[in-house]
């Protein structure tokens, strides 16, 4: 990645788009603190990426492609493991099974379940959290159009709470209402930045497909 | 002249003094004859190996804490150095064991200690070799510099008890069990190299920092 | 005091996962039983050598079931999530290590019973000793242990290296153990042993959770 400069404000969403290999992942691994950039820096809510990875990680919740379950746990299970890991060992599960519709398989091992339930498991471990920045990498996958709600609601959710939310995903259409500012990225560096009033959909179709 | 090529010929000068007093001067021993002189080498080899994993273990635990590229460099060159002298001591041991004892290899604690010694950094320098990430390497051999260290006078002590077997060393703290003639031969082997030794490593270091990029942080 | 909330937390997901799964426990007890059975014929059944044989087995069968503390995690791809949760990875290691003592004693259990029925040794009696020494000795194989488990995540050849660094290093741990259970079972002076076997287990109690956190330093 290079050349990577931007601010985002609280109370704002983020929409990250490229073609494959553009960087998108690199970035919000970076921001989660599981990348150490080697030149540069970064800081979230005033903590620095490196030097205060701890407070960041406080703050930060990461989506990503891989599960973060455990396949021979029950739903229930991995939701109070990662209560529990996140420091929250009171927070309600059962109501957070309910936010995200997984009460119906509560107490069924993680094994058994479709992707989309295992995304909105992860997604409930992350919204548990309730992080003031919210890093969702490719979050559609495998959900329902109730599964693309709840991301909305979570990313609502989570801005009205003061956080902010950085999405990279292929699927930008379904972030385009909600999103405030569009960066686009081809082969690590950025092609676009810039508040999303001001990009067409042509303009987003093309950045994410690569076409610029 | 620069200081590592003097430091190489001072090495060189007393490996010389001390072999013609090993090999020549000092009288052979009541029991063993000329085969003592083989511990003008065992000895010092042993002795320099240690050496060198002290200060492997004192440059991994800088390494860890400051991360400064010279310190893993030390270390780097201090585990292999001393991977070659423990290999010497246990072969200059074994060749001295074979006439003095009819055995080529005795289970004496220290030789078993040094043994595990051997395989412990050697595994060092392989997990230095076969980590993707050379950075990853270099810190998680510091870690096994550290704790192989640190386990060594345990392992030791354990490996005395369990098998009461062996020759007292020959200089213990406050007697000497060895004559005159024969202690200077060994301090001399011993002194000539400590200097081989570390103009080995100050050589070795260097060739460290240059095949890193000359990096001096 | 959150520290000992999270290391709990581990611990109980790794032994829930490996009671549903009983994949580690299977491993090294398959080996172990193979071991002590190889080892019992082809060295000798008297009950002086049923202390040697057992703790032999344990060595090799830790070397077989310790890296399942870190790769367990790869393999459910949830190793960069458990890394990335606030707080100090030393509770990680806690966590994993309390784990592991249960696996790895439960097994000497299992062990010291089939030593009984194999050997002839009497361990009904003295089941309570032999059980208290092996833990001692369980203690230290998996502190420094958990160490090594997260040092060779990231090599290639861990299969390899995780003999070569375990039974060097927990040498003591093996020899203490033996002449303990040695004078247990024979009624003998225990010696320095015990000495041994606290020594160990303290300095690795203060050195290995240390550098766990330095080994786990990037995900």
């Amino acid at each position: 990645m290079r050349d990577v400069t931007f601010v985002l404000p609280p109370h704002s969403v983020l929409l990250v788009v490229g073609p494959n290999a553009s960087g998108k992942t690199t970035l919000l691994r970076l921001l989660a603190t599981a990348l150490r950039p080697t030149d540069g820096g970064g800081s979230v809510f005033g903590h620095d990426l490196v030097r205060d990875a701890d407070a960041v990680r406080v703050l930060t919740a990461f989506v990503g492609t891989s599960a973060g379950t455990y396949d021979l746990l029950t739903v229930r299970e991995n939701l109070a493991f990662a209560a529990a890991m996140r420091c929250r060992p009171d927070a309600p599960v059962a109501t957070w099974l309910d936010r995200v519709g997984l009460t119906p398989v509560a107490d069924d091992p993680v094994r058994v379940l479709s992707s989309g339930m295992k995304r909105r498991l992860a997604l409930a471990q992350a919204w548990l959290a309730a992080p003031r920045l919210l890093l969702l990498d490719e979050p559609y996958g495998g959900l329902d159009r109730d599964g693309v709600a709840l991301v909305a609601e979570m990313t609502e959710d989570t801005t009205r709470r003061g956080g902010s939310v950085v999405i990279a995903t292929h699927e930008w259409e379904r972030v385009m209402n909600e999103a405030d500012a569009v960066l686009a990225l081809a082969a690590g560096q950025p092609v676009e930045v810039g508040p999303v009033a001001q990009l067409t959909a042509a303009d987003l179709a093309a950045a994410a497909g690569g076409r610029r | 002249m620069t200081a590592q090529t003097g430091l190489g010929a001072v090495a060189v000068l007393l490996l010389g003094v001390a072999a013609y007093v090993s090999l020549f001067a000092s009288p052979p021993d009541a029991f063993q004859g000329e085969y003592v002189r083989i511990m003008y080498a065992h000895v010092p080899n042993a002795w320099v190996a240690y050496l060198a994993f002290a200060i492997t273990f004192a440059a991994s635990v800088l390494y860890l804490w400051k991360r400064r590229p010279a310190y893993d460099h030390l270390a780097h060159s201090a585990t292999e150095l001393g991977v070659l002298f423990t290999g010497l001591a246990l072969l200059t041991g074994s060749i001295w064991g074979r006439p003095v004892w009819g055995t080529w290899w005795t289970w004496d604690a220290r030789l078993v200690t040094t043994a595990m010694l051997f395989l412990i950094y050697t595994t060092a320098l392989l997990v230095r070799g076969l980590s993707d990430d050379p950075l990853r390497g270099a810190r998680l051999a510091a870690v096994i510099g550290i704790v192989g260290f640190l386990d060594v006078p345990i392992i030791h002590y354990s490996v005395v008890w369990f098998r009461t077997l062996h020759q007292p060393a020959s200089i213990a703290p406050g007697s000497l069990k060895i004559a005159p003639p024969m202690l200077l031969a060994l301090m001399l082997s011993l002194l000539a190299f400590t200097v081989l030794f570390m103009y080995l490593l100050r050589l070795r270091t260097s060739l460290a920092r240059l095949e890193a990029g000359g990096e001096m942080r | 005091m959150n520290g000992f909330l999270r290391a709990a937390a581990v611990a109980r997901k790794d032994l829930r996962v490996e009671w549903r799964g009983r994949q580690t426990i299977t491993a090294t007890g398959m080996v172990a039983l193979l071991m002590i059975l190889l080892l019992g014929f082809v060295v000798g059944s008297e009950p002086a050598r049923a202390a040697a044989i057992l703790w032999v087995a344990m060595g090799f069968a830790a070397v077989l079931g310790i890296p399942r503390v870190t790769q367990g995690e790869v393999d459910q791809q949830a190793l960069e999530t458990l890394l990335l949760y606030p707080g100090s990875r030393e509770h990680l290691f806690w966590g994993k290590c309390a784990a592991l003592t249960v696996m790895l004693s439960a097994l000497l259990v299992a062990l010291l019973v089939l030593l009984g029925v194999l050997f002839g040794v009497d361990v009904w009696d003295h089941g309570g000793a032999l059980v208290g020494v092996g833990v001692l000795g369980i203690v230290g194989l998996s502190v420094i242990g958990t160490l090594l488990a997260a040092l060779v995540l990231h090599v290639r050849g861990r299969e390899l290296l995780m003999p070569l660094l375990l039974l060097p290093l927990a040498l003591p741990v093996v020899l203490g153990c033996v002449r303990l259970t040695e004078a247990i079972l024979t009624g003998t002076a225990a010696g320095l042993w015990p000495a041994v076997l606290v020594s160990f287990d303290v300095v690795s109690v203060l050195v290995c959770p240390i550098l766990f956190e330095v080994v786990m330093d990037e995900v």
